[in-house]
């Protein structure tokens, strides 16, 4: 039986609260309400009293691991994590863009979030199949079991069904319509590279204006840093503007790094990310 | 002068318009609709509540290039692109939108400086401003009204229209729109209760609900100049903001640019590209000095810029509540829950 959203609320305000009191974190990572319910903001919490105004409803989409790597390093922090901002986590641990030390992960069991336009329930969608955190030091809620698993790759059949030449004017159509706006980068975890390479000017990556050249250039590159990183919260597709599917690409680079390698970003802390090991044994097929 | 033409007929009219000139138009896309150059007339949609961009790439396109020169070569060789628009009718925009454009006008216009490429584009342009459908609640977003603007308002606008259930009214109130609308054969004469009808609606519009708070200008100029210091303040109104250009883009007041050289193997452009306060780079110096490096230090420069500094400078607030920054952020962020908050600080 799923813990109701009015429960993990409550026991998220309790957490957050007695954390803050006790000083064991200086700041708990949360959400609190919008200019109204089913639109709610990242926040944070930084004093006892601040956790009244946290909040957990099913419209509480945002990936909270983005705002981690905004405090200097050594700050204690609590983060309210549901499943694939948990696998965001463990990511930065490994990437040692925090340290586990310094956090306190609230984990979040997610069963019936919505889409805050449609409506429309994306469990395991934008959680990477899962219902439970892969990693937390507190559940927020009963660990759900018996929901139908669901491959976070089934979405990938229309685009598998493409051949290159339809998969290129696929991308070549999405990516012209992008405006620059950065909202991908900016809402992904993973996207922490200060600067970005495309704000560089020395040397110039790619035009700042939109367009074929400069788009393609910007978000090739991204996929491509992403690979075996990206961790499936689906951030990007949901930040942008003009809803360009970005997820379809990184969740490709996925499955094959899965199937390569037999791994996928931020599942356990313990195993080492695809790009830093390398066994006798690993795949050629990307050299293929 | 009041015509009117029956909704289905709005590709003939469209067709019309596109003997004339350009046609620029609301075109239902992916994400919602969006002002397009219409190249075929079945493709204008009035099927919108409002477009997910604002109409202000008619006159300010997001890329606009001046120059085109080859890297080595004599000045004398680098060519300079002409601006010669042709008669542009922009079709379709909420009475907010155009009010963005006396505002707008005020920056490429109005301080002498004049921009020929604003300018031009705008003295080529008939605008169709559209009654907002009384009949459907606002979004959740919009606060246009707090602004001083009705929802049928036609100010600014060469032709106005309404809908009148399955007829679309269109009255002209500027010399721009009369001749036009005199050239459109496909137009019916309206009749009496079609005149009665307009009216009502521009006045129904004014009492029209979106969200409100009372808005003196020169009020909350001074409030946001109290608050500039007070970083607790800003720190909390942009906790959660990704520093993304999302809702400078789609805003039909921010005109911020920057004039870049873009070259590629040796032929290059220089263009004006949009650009953004939020983007930490807007404010990097050429001695790698930033004085914006904070999150909250961009957010205030965006929301200070239209609500108080502004008025300060040049009168009016720069914006319209059209709701676009908030319908887009992906964080939810709320410019009226901003403003309000301050006020009430």
């Amino acid at each position: 039986m799923a813990t109701s959203f009015k429960q993990i609320e409550q026991n998220l305000k309790n957490e957050a609260r007695a954390l803050l009191e006790s000083g064991r974190v200086a700041l708990v990572l949360a959400y609190t309400r919008g200019y109204d319910d089913r639109h709610p903001l990242p926040y944070t919490a930084k004093c006892a009293s601040d956790a009244d105004n946290i909040i957990f409803n099913e419209y509480c989409n945002a990936n909270l691991a983005r705002y981690l790597v905004r405090h200097p390093r050594g700050t204690k922090i609590a983060i309210a994590v549901k499943p694939a901002d948990s696998r965001a986590v463990v990511v930065l641990i490994q990437e040692e863009k925090v340290h586990r030390d310094d956090l306190i992960i609230l984990g979040i069991p997610v069963l019936g979030m919505k889409n805050h336009k449609t409506d429309e329930i994306i469990d395991s969608r934008t959680t990477g199949g899962l219902y439970n955190p892969v990693l937390c030091d507190i559940l927020l809620g009963e660990e759900i079991t018996g929901e139908p698993i669901v491959s976070p790759y089934d979405v990938l059949a229309p685009y598998e069904a493409m051949d290159k030449e339809e998969r290129w004017a696929f991308w070549k159509k999405e990516l012209e319509r992008c405006i620059r706006c950065y909202a991908c980068r900016k809402a992904c975890p993973m996207c922490y590279c200060d600067p970005c390479f495309i704000d560089l000017d020395k040397p110039r990556w790619g035009e700042k204006a939109p367009g074929p050249g400069g788009n393609l250039m910007y978000h090739l590159t991204r996929f491509h840093h992403l690979a075996g990183r990206c961790i499936d919260c689906g951030e990007c597709y949901r930040a942008c503007p003009v809803d360009i599917p970005l997820h379809l690409f990184h969740k490709k680079v996925a499955k094959e790094c899965e199937e390569m390698f037999g791994l996928a970003a931020g599942m356990s802390i313990d195993e080492k990310p695809a790009l830093v090991d390398f066994r006798m044994d690993d795949s050629d097929a990307i050299l293929e | 002068m009041l015509k009117k033409i029956s909704v289905d007929k709005i590709s003939d009219l469209a067709a019309r318009l596109m003997d004339k000139g350009t046609l620029v138009a609301p075109v239902r896309e992916d994400a919602g609709h969006n002002f397009r150059k219409i190249t075929d007339a079945g493709q204008v949609d009035l099927g919108y509540y409002n477009t997910l961009m604002s109409p202000k790439s008619v006159f300010l396109p997001q890329k606009e290039d001046f120059v085109t020169y080859i890297a080595g070569r004599p000045l004398e060789e680098a060519k300079c692109i002409e601006l010669n628009p042709e008669p542009t009718f922009l079709f379709g925009v909420r009475p907010c939108d155009v009010r963005s454009f006396e505002i707008m006008d005020i920056h490429f216009i109005g301080t002498g400086a004049v921009d020929p490429y604003w300018s031009r584009r705008r003295e080529a342009t008939t605008i169709f401003g559209y009654a907002f459908d009384l009949n459907r609640p606002a979004e959740p977003t919009d606060f246009y009204t707090a602004l001083g603007i009705g929802a049928a308002d036609p100010e600014g606008s060469d032709v106005f229209m309404i809908l009148k259930g399955d007829e679309l009214l269109l009255k002209a109130f500027t010399a721009k729109g009369e001749k036009i609308l005199s050239q459109m054969d496909i137009l019916s004469e309206s009749g009496a209760d079609d005149a009665s009808y307009f009216d009502q609606t521009v006045a129904d519009g004014r009492s029209f609900k979106t969200r409100f708070i009372n808005i003196d200008a020169q009020a909350v100029a001074k409030k946001f100049e109290e608050l500039f210091h007070n970083a607790q303040f800003w720190e909390k109104v942009s906790d959660g903001c990704l520093s993304c250009g999302v809702c400078t883009f789609v805003c039909p007041t921010c005109y911020c640019f920057d004039i870049c050289d873009e070259n590629l193997f040796g032929g290059g452009t220089r263009r004006r590209v949009w650009d953004a306060c939020m983007f930490t780079d807007f404010t990097l110096e050429a001695s790698g000095h930033n004085p914006r490096t904070k999150v909250y230090q961009r957010l205030r420069q965006k929301i200070c810029h239209k609500y108080s500094y502004h008025i300060r400078k040049y009168g009016p607030i720069s914006c319209v509540g059209c709701g676009r920054c908030t319908r887009s952020c992906p964080v939810n962020i709320d410019i009226f829950s901003i403003v309000d908050e301050a006020l009430r600080a």
